[in-house]
């Protein structure tokens, strides 16, 4: 029980002892070139195999594979639904429009109408936990959020069709929309924050995402193309790709959400078990490639809870009883606030304003991490 | 295509998928997926596909330990079986977690594996399976049977021999006795779902122990053991033992193919 | 198979009809409510302890309604009341023993819940907490565990229980729903949230670095012109029923004495913020300044509260 509360917050508390804590703090934080227990270099990411389209029975799927032998898989559903007003809302363009002649639909057609977050569910799998605890919905509302909230900006064919981001290319209609399903499933017990792992495979399960080709048009019922091969992206691709590289380009691309750690002076990317547990501060940033422009833009950021705080403190030796004697009674109270090196202390209070700058500023900057996994990400064939 | 098989079946003799009665799906499937388990499998049949994870034997977890099971001198078998919401054609939506389907796969999984392994060799630990379902295509138990044979061969917990599952039905109206004049009806192999949703069907697993010494010439049917039986349809009687002796049959011809993969990768 | 025997009732529940000659007309619009405030100016806070005599800690918060509300009161042109102002209530349990099956814990286990009692909304919430309510309870749990001096309490458990009996909107009541689409209300809602329980903690004698007050800050665009060229300015402490769009939101939770933040939540794009010209910050730094200036104003009211707390504890 206790475990499952504790583990609600950011991540199992890893067992290891102060003195362990004390010895990775120290390493991580050391200036300008933090040691990683696993020798990375602070903005570098584990090696992990993709493939997508593995499930013939989904509109798009994709799985990843971490070295550790984590795993996700993503599948994406879409289905048909009608738009329903909810009842306490009124849309008063709607209200004029059928005050009016109802002739103009065919101009206007689907661009009067945006689409809504509601569109697109997200339920995450942990095994040992259940749909409801707490870690796999704030890491659903996590992402989630960022993928209803981009909207694409510039101009540009494919953009256009993209407008309104996400949740306006499932409009087919005024009176019909696609529901998007995206489940995720991790299919071994979480041995990091998974946040990084599941927020990769969901974008490239979007990326391979297809919608059937729409038949019908203006505000008839909607039918379809039976042929699977004339279906179209649902995040669509640009044909003018450079003609040496195979890869198709993607004008507008799925967010991604970043797991990064500070500890001591230092900025940490996809940080592992045990380096999340000695950070001092965790935030999740979402970012995407914004249209045509070259620089990426920030969805959301979210802080996590770190879970130095819950680890267990370090007895130095002046107030240890063993090395003291039995003579020494701790009789006086040290108050236990003061740092002693080499101690470990479970970090208290927040972050500075700074450091929350300086990390949003790797992720975002020129040539920063957020470009670079991008790039990684648009190596990976999408079918 | 009419999805009915029953009125296909006669005129063409070929299933709804192209294959003739004794047939069965493409299987294909791999051990060692998973390196953070002990022991892992995928494996496909037909439009069928299933992963699966075997952790331990482990010491099991504390706050079981006050139900007696695990007090006991063998190992504890736990099964958890997961049905992806994308398994299926339309999207699941669930309430609580796990549907009424995945827990009686789960059940049948547990009780078989608990008495076809030998568990008295781990005693106080626990044998946990995962099992997740990727898309479901019919005979769903005996895919999962086989994965789960796979992964537990995999974490090399020992076993008297592969335990195989697979499905048979009857195609037509076998809800009316046999007619051994003009016997038109066939029995049909390793059904898919429009096929399992439409006629009787059983799902059956054998066991034969692994052939040893002078023993090794001996046909495999001396020491084939039915394991698990499972069948929830009306049949008339008279046809059982026809579906039963085709499910059988279909067992062995996947023990050749597990076989087949266990081998594989150790080359 | 739907009932057919007899009648039911519109399950999503009914509003009075609204005509859309009411909306179209001068008076219609008048109906929405606009911001009167300063973009620098926050809404009074009402907040007091002690409330709940059972509970180790309790606190009482509530937002100052909008101006519209009261006008609209006085002069009514509708049946619906344009805009609702947040009031919660948060109470403190322990710090208690953790149970008996618990694992050793060296820290205080904290354990939040946030309710929305089913009449908070316009729309009714069901009884069991949904996706949104268990994630307001995570940020809050984020909030409160960098402030609170955990390791003073090992093995014992402290419950944080907010209700929430009027919720912030997310929108005017007549924008449809994707006119301006993420759910801000929730974010004012975990700003009071954090500054209440706050207060609550402080009331139940638990040790904190300090008080943590929660602020928000948002990205509005001009109301009056609709041109979308005209820049989004920052504003401090919004009521989303006041704005026609909103682009981005933040909110902190701020200890003011160690100038650290202990929560973060942003959303939204806030890369067209509308800035000096000699400011170097960017959007979301901006943004986060803004948060953390609105949290110091909720700060000297939280402050205020602990002191009647203090004194009335020793009186």
């Amino acid at each position: 029980m206790s475990n499952q509360r504790q583990a609600s917050s950011a991540s199992q508390v890893p067992h290891l002892s102060p003195a362990e804590l004390s010895y990775l703090y120290t390493s991580l934080s050391l200036p300008k070139n933090p040691i990683r227990p696993d020798g990375r270099s602070p903005t570098q990411f584990r090696p992990l195999s993709a493939e997508t389209t593995i499930l013939p029975g989904t509109n798009g799927s994709a799985r990843i594979g971490f070295a550790d032998g984590t795993q996700a898989i993503v599948g994406v559903k879409a289905e048909v639904e009608k738009t329903v007003l909810a009842a306490d809302t009124l849309d008063s363009r709607s209200l004029a429009q059928h005050g009016d002649a109802l002739n103009r639909e065919g101009e206007q057609g689907s661009a009067a109408v945006s689409g809504q977050g509601e569109w697109v569910q997200m339920s995450i799998e942990i095994p040992g936990f259940r749909d409801d605890d707490a870690l796999p919905v704030f890491l659903s509302e996590m992402m989630r959020e960022s993928l209803v909230g981009s909207v694409a900006g510039g101009n540009g064919d494919a953009v256009k069709e993209m407008a309104g981001g996400l949740k306006g290319r499932l409009v087919i209609n005024k009176r019909w929309h696609w529901r998007l399903y995206i489940d995720v499933l991790l299919l071994s017990q979480p041995l990091a924050y998974p946040l990084p792992l599941l927020s990769l495979t969901t974008h490239l399960a979007l990326l391979s995402t297809k919608l059937p080709k729409l038949k019908s048009t203006g505000e008839e019922d909607p039918f379809f193309d039976d042929d699977w091969a004339a279906a179209e992206y649902l995040y669509p691709r640009s044909n003018i790709s450079k003609s040496l590289s195979a890869a198709p380009s993607y004008p507008v691309r799925p967010p991604v959400t970043l797991l990064v750690i500070s500890v001591g002076d230092n900025v940490i990317f996809d940080p592992n078990r045990e380096e999340i547990a000695v950070a001092d501060a965790v935030l999740a940033i979402s970012v995407t490639r914004s249209g045509d422009s070259e620089t990426l833009k920030l969805l959301s950021i979210r802080s996590i809870d770190p879970p130095s705080r819950l680890t267990q403190p370090g007895i130095p030796n002046s107030e240890n009883v063993n090395m003291l004697g039995a003579t020494a009674a701790p009789g006086e109270e040290t108050g236990g606030q003061e740092e002693v090196e080499g101690v470990w202390r479970p970090r208290r209070g927040g972050v500075k304003r700074s450091v929350i700058a300086r990390m949003v500023k790797t992720v975002l900057g020129k040539g920063g991490v957020g470009e670079e996994v991008l790039e990684g990400l648009e190596g990976v064939e999408v079918q | 295509m009419p999805l009915d098989t029953s009125t296909t079946y006669p005129l063409t003799r070929l299933r709804l998928d192209g294959r003739r009665w004794n047939e069965l799906r493409l299987l294909q499937a791999q051990i060692s997926t998973n390196p953070a388990s002990s022991g892992s499998s995928y494996l496909s049949m037909g439009n069928t596909s299933i992963m699966c994870s075997v952790h331990g034997p482990a010491e099991g977890r504390r706050g079981d330990g006050g139900g007696g099971a695990a007090g006991s001198g063998h190992a504890v078998v736990e099964v958890d079986v997961n049905v992806a919401g994308f398994a299926g054609v339309d999207r699941k939506r669930r309430a609580g977690g796990s549907d009424r389907q995945s827990s009686r796969i789960a059940t049948t999984l547990r009780s078989a594996f608990q008495s076809h392994l030998h568990t008295y060799l781990y005693p106080h630990s626990t044998i946990s399976i995962h099992v997740s379902v990727l898309s479901a295509d019919g005979s769903l138990l005996a895919a999962a049977i086989n994965a789960c044979t796979l992964a537990l061969v995999d974490a090399g917990i020992p076993m008297p021999g592969l335990l195989c599952g697979c499905t048979s039905g009857m195609s037509g109206s076998a809800s009316t006795p046999r007619d051994p004049r003009h016997d038109e009806l066939d029995p049909l192999l390793d059904l898919s779902l429009p096929e399992e949703q439409e006629l009787p069907s059983l799902t059956v697993a054998t066991t034969t122990a692994v052939p040893v010494g002078e023993n090794n010439m001996d046909d495999d049917e001396e020491a084939m053991k039915v394991c698990v039986l499972t069948m929830e349809s009306k049949v008339h009687a008279t046809y059982l033992e026809t579906m039963l002796a085709v499910g059988i049959d279909g067992c062995s011809q996947i023990r050749e193919l597990l076989e087949g993969v266990i081998k594989g990768s150790r080359g | 198979m739907a009932d057919r025997r007899r009648i039911n009732g519109p399950p999503g529940g009914t509003r009075p009809p609204v005509f859309a000659s009411l909306q179209e007309s001068s008076t219609g619009i008048a109906n929405r409510a606009q911001r009167q405030r300063q973009p620098a100016e926050l809404r009074k806070i009402f907040l007091k302890t002690g409330l709940i005599p059972t509970a180790s800690g309790s606190s009482y918060l509530e937002f100052e309604p909008s101006v519209s509300l009261a006008a609209a009161r006085s002069n009514p042109k509708s049946l619906i009341p344009p805009s609702s102002a947040l009031k919660l209530a948060c109470t403190v349990h322990g710090p208690k023993p953790l149970p008996r099956s618990a694992a050793f814990s060296p820290n205080l286990v904290l354990t939040t819940h946030v309710k929305y009692a089913p009449f908070a909304a316009r729309k009714r919430k069901g009884h069991i907490r949904d996706a949104s309510e268990r994630d307001l309870g995570v940020h809050l749990e984020t909030a409160l565990r960098g402030a609170i001096i955990a390791e003073r309490w090992p093995k014992s458990g402290l419950d944080i229980t907010i209700t929430i009996i009027e919720a912030e909107d997310d929108r005017w009541w007549g924008d449809a729903p994707d006119s301006h689409d993420a759910s801000w209300g929730m974010m004012n809602v975990l700003a009071g949230c954090i500054t209440a329980a706050s207060a609550a903690i402080a009331d139940a004698h638990i040790d904190c670095l300090d008080l943590v007050s929660g602020g928000v800050a948002a990205l509005v665009s001009d109301d009056s012109n609709q041109s979308a060229s005209s820049a989004p300015r920052l504003m401090l402490d919004i009521d989303p029923a006041e704005h026609r769009s909103i682009l981005s939101a933040c909110v902190v939770a701020y200890m003011p004495a160690r100038d650290e933040i202990t929560e973060l939540w942003l959303k939204g794009d806030s890369s067209r913020a509308a800035l000096e010209k000699d400011d170097g910050r960017t959007g979301h730094e901006a943004l986060i300044d803004g948060a953390v200036d609105a949290a110091r104003g909720a700060n000297t009211v939280l402050a205020e509260a602990v002191r009647e707390s203090i004194a009335r504890s020793f009186a």
